[in-house]
């Protein structure tokens, strides 16, 4: 197997996947005999990942702190034309959905997961989740310390942990280590925010309650700072007060961001540190030997020295103009000069956001082991990263995704839509989220435009469950149904970024399925309108208020 | 033009076991992937009949329940919810393949 | 509703609803809702032979924390018993918890329980159960490479 730089599966890690396949495979058999009531199976199945959706079911595979090796990238592309229909979806939590898959082939499914050390453990069902960290962890130039380390740690705590396997709802843990928190941590149910404390110490402020969803909400602090070596302590502490006193009556109400909200930050910090105090010391504390284990293995790969000026790259960034935009866009800084580190935008205009069909699936792999260290990142933006990739092989890289379609110069621009799955394919949904992305990106498709409006983040979700993040778009996007007709509810000024992290205001009315494009386009003119130079559309939003584009959406939409 | 609008029209719909498919109970009693093969229940007492009877065959399926539907002047019949509409006929976009849509 | 044990035969008291027992604490064998406080039998735990927690339904995992304070923070060694919704694919779990006994109506559940300590040689959390974890078994590995 070609040397990765993240955590490598020895046979511990190996043995414990095979037989939570040989287990499920058994369950399922006992499922198809009728042996067990589909009541009985259910909680069975998502937590092997397998999620019934409208046409079939979803299986959600996990791909820990978004991290993909080219093997398991062409593996994903195998089990997807196997026993899939070709393709599949990335997530806002960097999973991987394959939306076809039988039950009685997804045993085998899992064994073929397992041979690359990949799974779906955890993935759906009321137990911990797969942990999300930043995208760019081990390359960005504003890090600590790599969350990544962080994800595994607590991925192996929580998986297949007896005491929490049957919480009282799902349960999301993200993990950012840097002061500019890609992983949105604080709409988590419990964020971890690496720092370095006066006393040169790295800890974690601890973050609790976050969440969007039916009723949103910021997470709350509860420590400032936790010495590193205690996480899984603390962890311990919170879910066990989360799994004791969390609402089980309402599955409205059971996340634990009611919790906090119906006890108050100041009791629920009290029960956590009680429990915390009691458990202290015991065998959940983490050695330095076993942190510094696991985070060798993320040791970035010894990059060799490569120019940080290219000439060929300047000459070809003056000459080519989708080239230039693609550079501006797509790429950002790496903490090692001569290398970048390339998103390859999943968002071609007018296709499905973030679907990735089996050959692009092996392009992007291939692209990786030419160019890129053998590494592939998922984004939370549903969209693919490099995160080290030479200054000089640029140009190349940029072919290579032409030929993909995945070069589209649109990344964190307005047709860098993040659409949730919605009516098309979810059985929770009200109303479709891919058409309406569909229109919106086609019509501005023209990549000049883009660029002059600037940032912009579009967020859809086809239900208030809002797995589309589209509280915090800056323009928010939710598909609502109206006596059968859907209707779109858009909000304005939400923000997940640079720590900020804002919830969107509703604007004003639901508007037609067919005025949606057009009342975006009035978004966009009022911002055009009204911007003061290096003003980004989020900022002008900010800074003027709703009123003015409430006006113009609300004049010419009715 | 479509008739029936207020929900006395409905089939039984559930997805099967073994695949996740969406499938409809026939005349028969048989499930079916065939939307149009459906056996169509008159009224409410028909209706609950129709859902009795696809519980009764529910070995091999998952959860039964009725779709209301409106019935065209030629005997062809849709679903009233959008949702059942897409279940019945896939997608409504062009997914990266080719062939995944419903019918193919 | 047949009881199982994996080695000495069940208790045969009768467990008090922990209102009654309260009255009662001398009585050896009490029965907890999911909702009772583990922590106020903590004076009485010496003389307990039989706790027993409860599963509504198998997917309210309150008893599981009350399964893992007793044994390991409060140090209860007498038999610990799950009923209500009791199902065989959970047993992993709840051994791991700490409960040795089991009141369940499920076909096979027997049979289960048997093989239940097999089905996972790898753990990776710390419990009562005293299984050493793979981080554990990493940490004293002669000349381990990760």
């Amino acid at each position: 197997m070609p040397d990765t730089h993240f955590y490598r599966y020895d046979s511990y890690d190996r043995t414990l996947v095979a037989e939570r396949v040989e287990q499920f495979r058994d369950q399922v058999r006992r499922r198809l005999t009728g042996e067990l009531t589909e009541e009985q199976f259910k909680p069975l199945r998502l937590t092997n990942g397998l999620y019934l959706q409208l046409h079939a079911y979803m299986l959600r595979i996990a791909i820990p702190y978004g991290t993909l090796s080219s093997r398991q990238l062409r593996k994903l592309a195998d089990i997807a034309r196997k026993y899939d229909r070709g393709y599949g979806h990335f997530t806002t939590r960097q999973n991987l959905q394959l939306n076809w898959i039988k039950l009685e082939d997804a045993p085998d499914a899992l064994a073929e997961l397992a041979e690359v050390d990949m799974h779906a453990m955890q993935t759906s069902g009321n137990v911990i989740r797969n942990v999300t960290a930043d995208h760019f962890a081990g390359a960005a130039v504003d890090e600590i310390e790599d969350p990544r380390i962080w994800c595994e740690i607590v991925r192996q705590w929580s998986t297949l942990h007896p005491e929490f396997s049957f919480l009282p709802r799902k349960f999301k843990i993200a993990v950012t280590g840097s002061p500019n928190d890609r992983a949105a941590v604080r709409v988590h149910d419990i964020g971890l925010r690496l720092w370095r404390n006066p006393a040169g110490e790295v800890g974690f402020e601890v973050i609790v309650g976050g969440g969007l969803g039916r009723t949103p909400m910021i997470g709350k602090t509860v420590r400032e700072f936790l010495p590193r070596n205690e996480l899984l302590a603390y962890l311990e502490a919170v879910l066990r007060v989360y799994n004791r006193y969390g609402r089980r009556d309402n599955l409205y109400k059971a996340r634990i961001k009611i919790l906090v909200h119906e006890i108050g930050v100041e009791r629920m910090r009290e029960e956590v540190e009680a429990e915390y105090e009691a458990a202290k010391g015991g065998p959940l504390g983490l050695p330095d030997e076993t942190i510094e284990a696991i985070a060798r293995q993320f040791a970035p790969p010894g990059l060799p020295e490569r120019p940080a000026i290219v000439p060929a790259v300047e000459a070809l960034r003056l000459e080519d103009r989708d080239f230039a935009l693609w550079l501006k866009a797509n790429v950002s800084p790496h903490r090692k000069p001569g290398y970048a580190i390339v998103t390859a935008s999943l968002k071609p205009a007018g296709a499905p956001p973030g679907d990735a069909s089996a050959a692009q699936m092996e392009g992007v792999a291939d692209v990786a082991d030419a160019y890129g260290q053998g590494e592939i990142r998922v984004s939370h933006e549903q969209n693919l990263v490099f995160p080290h990739v030479a200054i000089a092989d640029l140009p190349a890289v940029w072919r290579a995704l032409t030929v993909l379609g995945f070069a589209e110069a649109n990344v964190g621009k307005i047709t860098d839509i993040i659409a949730c799955p919605g009516l098309d394919y979810c059985a929770l949904a009200n109303a479709r989220s891919i058409p309406v992305a569909q229109r919106i990106s086609t019509h501005f498709a023209e990549l000049a435009r883009q660029h002059d409006i600037g940032d912009l983040k579009i967020k859809i979700s086809g239900c208030i469950n809002a797995c589309g993040h589209h509280h915090v778009g800056h323009i928010g996007i939710l598909g609502v149904d109206k006596n059968g007709v859907e209707l779109y509810q858009i909000s304005l000024g939400g923000d997940v970024d640079f720590g900020k992290t804002a919830l969107g205001a509703i604007l004003g009315p639901a508007v037609d399925a067919d005025k949606v494009v057009e009342a975006v386009d009035a978004l966009v003119a009022t911002y055009l309108d009204t911007r003061e130079p290096g003003e980004r559309f989020v900022d002008t939003c900010r800074r003027i208020g709703a009123k003015p584009f409430k006006d113009r959406v609300y004049g010419t939409v009715h | 033009m479509a008739k029936n609008l207020n929900g006395d029209l409905s089939i039984a719909s559930a997805n099967r076991l073994v695949d996740g498919v969406v499938v409809f109970l026939d005349d028969a009693g048989q499930w079916t992937e065939r939307f149009e093969r459906a056996a169509l229940a008159r009224g409410e007492r028909q209706g609950e009949i129709l859902l009795e009877r696809a519980r009764a065959e529910a070995f091999g399926v998952i959860d039964p329940y009725l779709v209301a539907v409106s019935e065209d002047d030629d005997g062809t019949f849709e679903p009233l919810s959008l949702r059942e509409r897409i279940r019945a006929s896939g997608l409504t976009f062009n997914a990266i393949a080719a062939d995944a849509v419903r019918y193919a | 509703m047949a009881l199982f044990t994996e080695a000495a035969t069940p208790s045969v008291l009768i467990a008090l609803p922990y209102a009654d027992w309260r009255l009662r604490p001398q009585w050896p064998a009490v029965a907890l809702a999911n909702t009772d406080p583990v922590e106020k039998l903590a004076p009485h735990l010496g003389e307990l032979r039989l706790i027993t927690l409860h599963f509504p339904k198998f997917s309210d995992g309150r008893a599981y924390s009350q399964a893992r304070l007793l044994r390991g923070r409060l140090g209860y060694e007498g038999e610990l018993r799950a009923v209500g919704n009791v199902l065989q694919d959970q047993l992993p779990f709840m051994l791991r918890c700490g409960f040795d006994a089991f009141e369940s109506e499920q076909k096979g559940f027997g049979e289960a329980l048997a093989k239940a300590r097999t089905l996972f040689s790898v753990v990776y959390q710390p419990t009562e159960d005293g299984r050493a974890t793979a981080s554990l078994l990493r940490r004293t590995q002669d000349g381990a490479a990760l």
